[in-house]
């Protein structure tokens, strides 16, 4: 009876909101976010490099090759920026000061993959392409150990 | 990590005679010590110590209070404000030391 007056009295005053949010939906991080678009890049680079143009004079062979090659090329520039926006995320969000302690390289690992992911879109290096997944692996290492979890390193092609 | 004591009389009549804010938490960075839907009463006027549950303005968005607690106050007076979930929240590891006049007051009680 006292509690429910008490209770009543309390509800009567003003309230204001505090937020405890956290950053990203409450700890929904995965770099595998990160490791899908690599791969495709990877694969457009390759497909890339493997087209091989029509002979002269076959109009229709060529705007065949035309339409391959833009489409090839425009999902990697798409790609690698998605790639570099999911690792952006990884490192600005997920990553905290104290696990710059354990991994001092981790921010020399994140520009350097972000800086990957541009140059992948500005050339066609199988050599870049290579590299950037292969950041990504040490960025999947780096976040589940920190996890102190076990996932195993694994790609969808 | 210190819980808070639910209210009593003498925090409701401070709060009815407005020596207190009520506060609506929102989200679950301060679990376990805070949910979601809890309600605080909160003291603007109290001194501030390691430990305490702080209401403050977040420093970058003007618009938005938060609830913390103090792990570290520096030479200069400012305030480190932690989640007691420390995974993956938002405070003063992402958005640094606040100053005094961002603190709104401490967390008293519970009011739920």
């Amino acid at each position: 009876m006292l509690n429910k007056l008490k209770e009543t009295l309390i509800n009567k005053t003003p309230i204001e909101a505090a937020e405890a949010h956290c950053d990203g939906p409450c700890g929904v991080y995965d770099p595998s976010s990160t490791r899908v678009p690599a791969e495709a890049v990877l694969s457009m680079t390759k497909k890339i490099l493997d087209l091989k143009k029509p002979d002269d004079g076959d109009d229709k062979a060529y705007a065949a090759y035309a339409n391959t090659l833009a489409r090839y090329i425009s999902i990697k520039e798409e790609q690698a920026q998605i790639a570099k926006d999911e690792s952006l995320i990884l490192w600005t969000d997920y990553f905290k000061p104290e696990h710059l302690e354990k991994y001092p390289d981790l921010t020399d690992l994140f520009w350097k993959t972000a800086k990957l992911c541009s140059a992948c879109k500005q050339e066609v290096s199988l050599e870049h392409a290579k590299e950037l997944l292969s950041n990504v692996k040490k960025i999947h290492e780096m976040f589940w150990e920190s996890k102190g979890r076990d996932v195993p390193w694994y790609t969808a092609s | 990590m210190g819980e808070l004591p639910k209210a009593g009389w003498k925090e409701t009549a401070l709060l009815l005679f407005d020596l207190r804010t009520r506060y609506l938490v929102e989200g679950d960075s301060m679990i376990p010590t805070l949910t979601q839907g809890d309600q605080v009463s909160v003291d603007r006027k109290a001194d501030i110590a390691v430990g305490d549950i702080v209401v403050a303005k977040h420093p970058f968005k003007k618009s938005v209070t938060v609830i913390k607690r103090v792990r570290e106050i520096d030479e200069n007076g400012r305030y480190f404000l932690i989640s007691d979930n420390l995974e993956d929240s938002n405070d003063s590891r992402s958005f640094g030391y606040v100053s005094k006049t961002h603190i709104l007051g401490i967390a008293t009680c519970l009011l739920n």
